[in-house]
């Protein structure tokens, strides 16, 4: 069945085009891992603008598939959706990657890890993330997911001669390692349940079912496990603060944003769409990691006192806002909720650590809260624009995670899930409390003679990846109509079967 | 027909006041404060000639639950969720922004003359805080309120984290999460009575309805109150939705107003505040949550309202009694000057619950007359500290000696913030005093004490920081230089003005106060002939 119906051959050009972003990245890959072996050390910065314009043509691919008329099919044998849903998506993920790939060379250069191979894995792990955001079957969805998580592994012990990079690179080895293991287990199970791995055949074999087969069920809600992992949702989060503190800054900077932003249209083309049918079942447990994530997230955070960690719980928190979308399924609203509030959470997100990266000096990274003291005293524009994206990630207006929260909330309370929307605002509130600490130390004068953190220049690259965030941030606030119609029109493409937006 | 969008620029000047600044280097002091205070006056052009402009008789003129408003904008804005940018001036509005320009070029002027930390920075957040604080009270839409309600709090964190004493920190971080948690549970209210009124507009043609967020159609939507089956939480208080609604509203106002026992972030707050921060911080902030009562409050839920009637106008009277027992018992000047705001606010907020168009044409008047007495005082307290290097009332005495200027000044103002008749609070507090009387006489009678107390302590205060044999080390004091005379010369001569002369506030708000009263004590969808007090 898996393959059975169409013949094995050279693919055809409609179904080239479809991947087209994928395959930019994959030659630009290659081509990097070539062009490694010839770059002297010195010159290595190089190689971050080859993959800036190979990311860009990706950029420019996606945007033309978004306006392609040939788009909303599948593509590969019903593998892989080529859907404005998937695109908006890979835009996210492409615009997080650039920016990532921006503030890197600098930062690099100054902890002496300026090594050829790190673009080559963070447009390896792009391409996993864009095939999981697009991924029709369940073997795409393991594949890309493994791509990314692959890449990230080793980028997380980039810092090899940190002992806690490298314990970071383990531990998220062995644990991601092991939810790929449950993942791919409850994705047997479902195939066993439905004869299917393809996700438009799953969903049609599930039409006529109760949808209360034990196998299929189990098989659920390991999946969910999987994906709870990946989108680290509490209970799931052990491994989240170890790893965002112990990776290289820059590359928390990508992971904490850009693996969310895919784990999460791959969690919602799933269940949302493709479990629409047995909604009753898994929205019930869906809704509770929501609301544990929110607290868990939330109260843990109180108590950080290092900037990464924090903003790793914050993360934990941000997913549980993200989850609600998903846990009023089938209510449309909470789809159009989720994408605007991942387009938020990475703009703001990658903003926060984009400014730990930039600051970060000649040994240790800059983690401590110690270490941000004063800094407006200094940096008066870095310290700004961070203050800006705390207050984002906190939900105030005019940013873009107000609209987020708004958006997520609405749909709750649209889906009659009032109690969803209460547990975030309550959470919210918690989540004020830290973000503005944060915020505060920022703005304390620092007494005569301390020592302050050597927080390092910040260049051209490093200011401009600031100033795109909070633009983006911004933008996300006030110009909300952009991003909002386009998550309407990502929503209505949605593959397979959109619910129709009310 | 306005060719020029006058409410877009009363919002626009302070923004591209402060966007100018950026420009200006650090250092140069005097241009940045001197473009500040040009920002401000300009606002507060644009605001005097919209009330001079204002039609006072177009309000009379529309029948039923409507709300007129004038020199409105509309454009699209999130047309998917049916959010708009609408603009619009009333009565109430129009002079609550009256006040936000004064208080704004009054905070600008201040600064202008002082030794200010890192001027560009201050002048930026408060140039930020009057768009905000304008936007509140232009937006006739909900979401566009609410964006500029919660936007408030941002350049507001910086200034009071920034400036002020030792304690600012931990009293900032009490304000904005007191403040944030009223406002989210409102956020909560706002969707879910715009989706109550997208329900109730669906039809065979469309079937899920039009989402708004506009004012006026949310108003005029039964859908809110048609809502009957009872929510209980916990078991315990049995409410129907639109209660529920109305007591997240309340929630948010009465944190911001504030309202015993919401009001614990205020004193801290303003104890830590530096007397320029306080001239807008006190001036205008507070007052938004009462306009929030009267503007989103009354004319959204009129069945609520009457419910809890009396638990609004029984806080409003603990408000009063209890803040001004506290204020008693202080010895720290701006703690005493803090609980004495916090008293009179409660005089409003009874005012607005009396429900009535007496009831809430004073809590209007007074609105005004907190606003210019609040910061004429933080004003006055500010001078002494800077000159004596104490707030305590037991350390201070016999300053008259050292400061006749200050001292004729300050009389005027504490009679002013008693409420002695020719000057203006007793205006106020007279017309409040009789629509909560029409309303419910125990509650007035009760609130009438929190008249004679405020005698005791403002007297008591005067008494004791202008009488009395001077103390030895404050003999060297000097009096208010010119400047800060003439600062405060135009509050006190606004005090007199209004307590002999109150005709143009009533002029202006009458026509919209009439609406306001007529929307509150009628159900949407009945028909406006019965729905409408008959009036002349």
């Amino acid at each position: 069945m898996l393959l059975a119906t169409q013949n094995l051959q050279f693919p055809p050009t409609r179904d080239l085009i479809g991947l087209l972003p994928e395959l930019i990245l994959s030659g630009a890959f290659v081509i990097l891992l070539m062009l490694d072996l010839v770059t002297p050390p010195s010159r290595r910065s190089l190689l971050a603008a080859v993959s800036l314009v190979a990311l860009a043509a990706a950029m420019g691919a996606v945007v033309w598939g978004w306006f392609d008329a040939d788009h909303a099919r599948t593509i590969y044998a019903g593998s892989f959706a080529y859907d404005r849903f998937g695109r908006f998506v890979d835009g996210i993920v492409i615009a997080s990657a650039a920016l990532t790939v921006a503030i890197s060379p600098d930062y690099l250069n100054r902890r002496g890890l300026h090594f050829g191979e790190y673009y080559a894995l963070i447009l390896a792990a792009t391409v996993g993330m864009m095939l999981l955001a697009g991924a029709a079957s369940l073997i795409v969805i393991f594949l890309g997911i493994e791509l990314l998580s692959i890449s990230l592994y080793i980028l997380s012990g980039f810092a090899h001669t940190e002992t806690r990079s490298q314990e970071a690179a383990l531990k998220y080895l062995l644990l991601g390692g092991f939810a790929s293991g449950i993942l791919l287990y409850g994705m047997a199970l479902i195939y066993g349940a439905t004869g299917h791995t393809q996700l438009t055949l799953i969903k049609q074999s599930l039409a006529g079912s109760s949808g209360t087969d034990p196998l299929f069920l189990v098989g659920v809600g390991l999946l969910f496990v999987g994906f709870a992992f990946k989108v680290s949702a509490a209970p799931f989060h052990w491994w989240t603060p170890d790893v965002y503190q112990g990776a290289p800054t820059s590359v928390t900077t990508f992971m904490s944003v850009a693996t969310k932003v895919a784990a999460f249209a791959s969690l919602i083309r799933v269940f949302t769409y493709t479990f629409a049918d047995s909604t009753d079942k898994w929205t019930g447990i869906v809704a509770f990691v929501a609301i544990i994530s929110m607290v868990v997230g939330n109260v843990a955070a109180l108590t950080q006192t290092s900037l990464k960690r924090m903003l790793a719980y914050s993360g934990i928190a941000q997913a549980g806002y993200i989850l609600i979308g998903v846990a009023v399924s089938p209510d449309p609203l909470g789809t159009v909720g989720s994408l605007y509030y991942l387009a938020a959470y990475a703009a703001t997100n990658l903003g926060a650590f984009a400014v730990i990266t930039v600051l970060a000096g000649r040994g240790e990274d800059l983690d401590s809260y110690d270490g941000i003291r004063g800094l407006a005293y200094r940096r008066p524009y870095t310290a700004a624009a961070m203050a800006f994206f705390l207050f984002s990630l906190g939900g105030f207006p005019p940013t873009a995670g107000f609209f987020a929260k708004f958006l997520v909330f609405s749909a709750a309370i649209h889906a009659h899930a009032v109690y969803l929307a209460l547990w975030g605002i309550g959470t919210s509130v918690i989540s004020i409390f830290y973000y503005l600490r944060v915020g505060l130390l920022m703005y304390t004068r620092p007494k005569e003679g301390e020592e302050t953190y050597p927080w390092a220049r910040t260049s051209l690259a490093g200011g401009g990846v600031l100033a795109a965030s909070a633009a983006g941030t911004l933008v996300l606030g006030i110009l909300v109509f952009l991003i909002y119609t386009a998550a309407v029109s990502a929503q209505h493409g949605v593959l397979p079967v959109p619910q129709q937006l009310a | 027909m306005h060719s020029i969008p006058w409410l877009t620029l009363v919002l626009v000047v302070p923004l591209g006041t402060a966007l100018l600044l950026q420009l200006l280097p650090r250092t140069a002091a005097g241009a940045i404060k001197a473009t500040t205070v040009a920002g401000t006056l300009a606002v507060a052009g644009i605001v005097a000639g919209l009330l001079i402009a204002f039609n006072q008789s177009a309000a009379s003129s529309t029948p039923g639950r409507g709300l007129t408003l004038q020199f409105q904008e509309r454009h699209s804005w999130i047309p998917g969720i049916g959010a708009s940018y609408h603009l619009g001036l009333d009565g109430l509005s129009g002079w609550l922004l009256a006040l936000d320009a004064a208080v704004f070029l009054i905070g600008a002027v201040v600064v202008s003359r002082r030794a200010t930390e890192r001027p560009k920075f201050y002048c930026t957040l408060l140039l930020l805080t009057e768009a905000a604080t304008a936007g509140v009270l232009l937006s006739a839409d909900l979401l566009l309120f609410y964006l500029f309600w919660e936007a408030m709090l941002v350049p507001l964190y910086f200034i009071l984290g920034s400036y002020g004493d030792a304690n600012r920190g931990r009293a900032t971080i009490k304000f904005i999460i007191y403040t944030a948690a009223g406002s989210l549970l409102m956020l909560v209210a706002i969707i879910y009575i715009t989706f109550q009124a997208q329900q109730a507009t669906a039809s065979a043609a469309n079937p899920s309805g039009t989402l708004s967020f506009d004012l006026q159609t949310l108003i005029n939507s039964p859908a809110v109150s048609a809502a009957q089956d009872r929510v209980s939480v916990l078991g315990f208080a049995t409410l129907t939705p639109a209660q529920w609604a109305f007591l997240a509203f309340a929630a948010a106002f009465a944190i911001k107003v504030p309202l015993v026992p919401f009001h614990t972030w205020l004193p801290d707050s303003y104890t830590s505040a530096p007397p320029q921060v306080l001239t807008f911080f006190a001036g205008i902030v507070s007052k938004l949550g009462a306009y929030g009562f009267i503007r989103y409050g009354l004319t959204l839920f009129p069945g609520p309202v009457h419910h809890f009637q009396w638990l609004l106008m029984s806080l409003a009277v603990v408000s009063i009694v209890y803040s001004a027992l506290l204020a008693l018992s202080q010895a720290d000047i701006k703690r005493i000057v803090a609980y004495a705001s916090i008293s009179h606010l409660g005089f409003i907020v009874l005012g607005i619950f009396a429900l009535n168009e007496n009831g809430i044409n004073g809590a209007i008047i007074q609105m005004i007359n907190h606003g210019i007495i609040i910061v004429a005082l933080f004003l006055v307290v500010g001078y002494i500290e800077e000159r004596t290097g104490t707030r305590d009332r037991h350390e201070l005495s016999g300053l008259e000696a050292r400061m006749p200027w200050l001292y004729a000044l300050f009389l005027v103002i504490t009679l002013a913030g008693l409420g002695m008749p020719g000057m203006n609070s007793f205006v106020g507090e007279f017309t409040i005093l009789v629509g909560a009387f029409q309303a419910n006489p125990v509650f007035t009678v009760l609130a009438g004490l929190g008249t004679v107390l405020a005698c005791w302590y403002m007297l008591r205060l005067h008494q004791g920081l202008m009488h009395d044999p001077i103390q030895g080390r404050l003999e060297r004091i000097g009096d208010l230089r010119v400047g800060e005379g003439l600062t405060l010369a135009p509050l006190v001569a606004l005090m007199v003005l209004i307590g002999v002369f109150p005709r143009p506030i009533g002029d202006v708000a009458r026509g919209n106060v009439h609406q306001y009263a007529t929307i509150a004590t009628s159900e949407p969808g009945a028909s406006p002939a019965t729905a409408s007090a008959p009036g002349p």
